[in-house]
């Protein structure tokens, strides 16, 4: 074989290994980047400011902050589900009840950046959904299940007062594309 | 050595690859393992809300339908009651149907035993009158037109555990065609698609509640304002509603028929009728229609209501033209069939307009030519263009309406587009039958492209399922010079079929005028429409007229199949009509709306039409109707819980389907660094193993 030859593919492997690495590493980056802008956005938001776009060019607005203590977490929630919102930040699904009303308010996020940790939701845990207008209602996790992507009566405003967190399942797969669903269902606490 | 020379520039490359890799690694695991150490359980004594308690702060909704009909008019009064089961101050917010040709003209709130009348209002006044009230603690509701068909009642200050109720009433024309009345009372918005690309986010706060499931897009710029929240599994129970229908008809009726509800019907004077649901309360989930039949001898050829309005006459004319009988030699023609496939099709829907294509194909005759075209999320047409209709493509087509799927969007105008477009004009009649549930959010743009590119083609839209688009198929067939028909099960079909059939067949009356005679001669008349549209068989012509003088008669003329038609309408005794001058008025708007559509100037169609909103009292685009308690009795507007309440998915129709499915919640990322990984790894390999 040609040594030119050679050198051009270990060339071109290197090179496109490298731009996918980065790639790779730019996604998480980003999810995590932005939950910090986020972060900012909402503390001013609690504030009082009103029309806070967490970084110039947001093209959609934190909607509540999410709390799991028992992890440590504390995520920015944003208005819409579609893939270009999931990129910063877990989703609330329009259409499903609004964060701080009863009803059903469905949240979704990515299984690889955001919501990794629905893996380790144990029944009983308490979730804290926190509006803009510093209102916040407590949840705890009654039950985790697997569903199928056309299982839209989930999304469903009226089924009942509760949090849903969603998912891809399963949850440590490799390929991103899949039909099911994993979801978390919390109900209202009383204190 | 040797080897490092020869590779000097990929030598560097490496190590600055190694450094990158690494940082990237260390980067990626901290970003995607920030699963945060497991802390020690604060649990709580957990006490959860019971199932007993209410689901939402959303006032439950029931509606209550008052229908009188005399004649050819009709007066129909809504009411919605908001009742708040819950501890606390509501909002509520519905979004419902209303028909197309509706004149809404008045608003009542009954608030804590106080009625309060609505008044007319400019639009974004009577949005400040409300929030007013809202913010000063005053019962207050609001009417807003979305649509010609589509409204939205909000109700501030509900008290806990009261009862709102709003009233709102509206006049219609009743549709007179072949023989039979039909009133169609619409119950629900079906969920409509929304093409285009989202806008950025909504403003904070108002925006937010007025939310639908849409975001509002560069096509649908109010998207979010008519797309309610769909209830699709909590849905039993909720928005019931009852329906009552006194029917006098001044005529010897054949018969009364409801084809989607199941009715009783007592007559309590001879031609007067009391109509009501068997069932009681229905869920509405599907549009309430209505049809009856004067016996054969007392077929009206004629209709005249009047009324004196603040000086002014106004009248209201419904001509049956004579029926011409179907030509000898029926002209060849091209018929283009529109078919949706969307997801919104899917269920009944679809079959009841398989039916109908496959009764269509079976009415041409060979001289004929014809092509069906499909659309979703693509458009796809079935022959490049139009051709004979011989047993072979005939065969053909049957067998392609049978595969025919419902799913995907509904990219609706592409297909308008294609169906209009007559690359190669035959010479022949070209007619494109156009069958949809009209389910989408940019009619305007519809509209629009019908009345560019009609050409000589003519344009009939069949509307399908249990809750078509009403202001769709009116104007897209008013704008394409042909008819609307109906199809709501599959055991109407072939009767709707052969019906449009023979409209599609029978010499159509065109270049219709009317030349009013008033005492004393000369005084203005005000005709709407101004412009006649061609009549099809079957169809009457219905006119609204204004003047300072009852006109005494009428000269119309007009040409059928090619022979000119003349009748003269003496214009006396006409039954008294209510409202008459709210309907000249609202087909006076329509006629000025259309404007927008052939692109007129918005400033000037806005206050032409917003002055005579005003001063008929009509609910408009530009004009809305608020009633606003006096009386203080709320708290401040900051504990107010506000809810957009909640629509059910019209009767057949299928969720998954319409939304699709849940969110996809899965980066590449894994994939991408694991591909990465590999690519780096061969490199490496191809480097290493060369000798």
């Amino acid at each position: 074989m040609r040594p030119g030859f050679r050198t051009l593919v270990s060339c071109a492997l290197l090179v496109s290994g490298a731009a996918l690495m980065l790639y790779g590493t730019y996604i998480p980056a980003k999810a995590w980047l932005a939950q910090l802008l986020l972060d900012r956005a909402w503390e001013r938001r609690l504030a009082g400011e009103s029309d806070v776009p967490p970084w110039p060019w947001a093209d959609t607005q934190p909607v509540a902050r999410l709390t799991l203590a028992r992890l440590g977490i504390e995520q920015i929630v944003l208005a819409g589900a579609s893939g270009r919102v999931l990129a910063f930040g877990p989703g609330h699904v329009t259409g499903s009840a609004r964060p701080g009303d009863r009803g059903n308010v469905v949240i979704s996020g990515h299984r690889d950046t955001h919501f990794r940790w629905l893996a380790s939701l144990r029944d009983g845990d308490r979730l804290d959904l926190e509006t803009s207008d510093g209102h916040s209602r407590p949840y705890a996790v009654v039950r985790s299940a697997v569903h199928h992507e056309r299982d839209i009566g989930l999304l469903d405003p009226m089924d009942g007062d509760q949090l849903r967190l969603l998912t891809c399942y399963p949850l440590d797969a490799i390929d991103s594309g899949t039909p099911q669903r994993y979801v978390v269902t919390a109900r209202p606490l009383r204190l | 050595m040797h080897r490092h020379e020869r590779f000097g520039c990929l030598g560097l490359l490496w190590q600055a690859v190694f450094v990158g890799l690494g940082a990237s690694l260390m980067m990626a695991l901290l970003a995607l393992s920030l699963a945060p150490q497991v802390q020690a359980a604060t649990q709580q004594g957990l006490r959860l809300y019971g199932g007993g308690d209410q689901v939402t702060y959303a006032p439950q909704l029931s509606t209550e339908v008052s229908i009188r009909i005399s004649g050819a008019l009709t007066r129909v009064t809504v009411r919605q009651r908001f009742n708040n089961p819950s501890e606390h101050w509501v909002e509520g917010r519905y979004t419902f149907p209303l028909p197309e040709n509706a004149a809404v003209d008045r608003l009542r709130m009954r608030y804590a035993g106080r009625l309060v009348e609505g008044e007319i209002q400019e639009r974004q006044q009577a949005r400040r009158t409300y929030e007013h009230a809202r913010a000063s603690g005053r019962g207050a509701s609001l009417l807003d037109q979305q649509r010609a068909n589509i409204f939205t009642t909000s109700v501030a200050n509900i008290p806990p555990q009261e009862v709102v109720q709003v009233e709102i009433e509206y006049q219609q024309q009743l549709r007179w065609q072949a023989g039979e009345f039909t009133l169609r009372l619409p119950l629900v918005v079906a969920p409509r698609y929304i093409p285009g690309t989202p806008l950025p986010g909504p403003e904070e706060g108002e925006a937010l509640s007025a939310r639908g499931w849409a975001q509002d897009t560069d096509q649908v710029a109010d998207a979010s304002a008519i797309t309610p929240p769909v209830a699709l599994r909590g849905a039993d129970g909720f928005n019931g509603v009852s329906i009552e229908v006194e029917l006098n008809s001044g005529l010897q009726l054949a018969e009364i028929t409801s084809p989607h509800h199941r009715i009783q019907v007592q007559e309590r004077a001879p031609g007067s009728y009391h109509v009501s649901l068997a069932d009681g309360k229905v869920p509405a989930d599907r549009d309430f229609v209505l049809r009856w039949r004067p016996r054969l001898a007392e077929q009206p050829t004629a209709a005249l209501f009047v009324e004196q309005w603040r000086g002014q006459h106004y009248g209201l004319l419904m001509v049956m033209p004579p029926q011409a009988q179907s030509l000898p030699t029926p002209i060849p023609r091209e018929l283009v069939l529109v078919v949706d496939t969307s997801g919104s099709m899917h269920g009944d829907s679809m079959a009841q307009a398989r039916q109908a294509l496959l009764k269509a194909l079976q009415q041409l005759k060979p001289a004929d030519r014809f092509n069906i075209i499909q659309f979703n999320s693509n458009v796809h047409a079935l022959f490049d263009e139009a051709v004979p209709a011989h047993p072979r493509y005939l065969r053909q087509a049957r067998s392609y309406v049978r595969d025919l799927q419902a799913e995907g969007g509904t990219e609706m105008l592409p297909a308008m587009q294609l169906a209009l477009k007559d690359p190669r004009p035959s010479g022949l009649l070209r007619q494109v039958v156009f069958v949809t549930d009209g389910a989408v959010g940019n009619e305007q743009a519809l509209f629009q492209a019908v009345s560019r590119e009609i050409g000589d083609s003519r344009l009939f839209t069949v509307g399908i399922g249990s809750a078509p688009n009403t202001l769709f198929m009116r104007k897209a067939a008013e704008f394409g010079r042909g008819t609307f028909t109906y199809i709501g099960s599959t055991q109407e079909v072939g009767r709707k079929v052969a019906a449009l059939f023979r409209q599609l067949s029978a010499p159509v009356l065109t270049d219709v005028r009317l030349n009013w005679q008033t005492e004393p001669t000369g005084v203005p008349v005000a005709q709407a429409p101004e412009i006649v549209p061609d009549l099809y068989a079957g169809e009457p012509l219905v006119i609204a007229v204004k003047a300072g003088s009852a006109p005494r008669s009428v000269q119309i003329e007009g040409r059928l199949g090619g022979r000119l038609w003349q009748q003269r309408t003496v214009l006396q005794g006409g039954a008294a009509g209510d409202a008459v001058h709210a309907l000249w008025a609202r087909r006076k708007i329509q006629d000025r709306m259309a404007g927008l559509v052939t692109g007129e100037e918005h400033d000037k169609v806005r206050e032409t039409v917003l002055a005579l909103a005003m001063e008929h009292r009509l609910v408009s685009r530009y004009t809305s109707l608020v009633a606003v308690d006096r009386t203080p009795v709320g708290p401040p507007n900051r504990e107010l819980k506000s809810t957009v309440l909640a629509t059910r998915l019209p009767a057949g129709w299928s969720g998954p389907a319409v939304f699709g499915r849940l969110p996809g919640t899965a980066t590449p990322a894994p994939t991408v660094l694991l591909v990465g990984l590999g690519a780096l790894l061969l490199a490496w390999v191809t480097r290493v193993t060369r000798v």
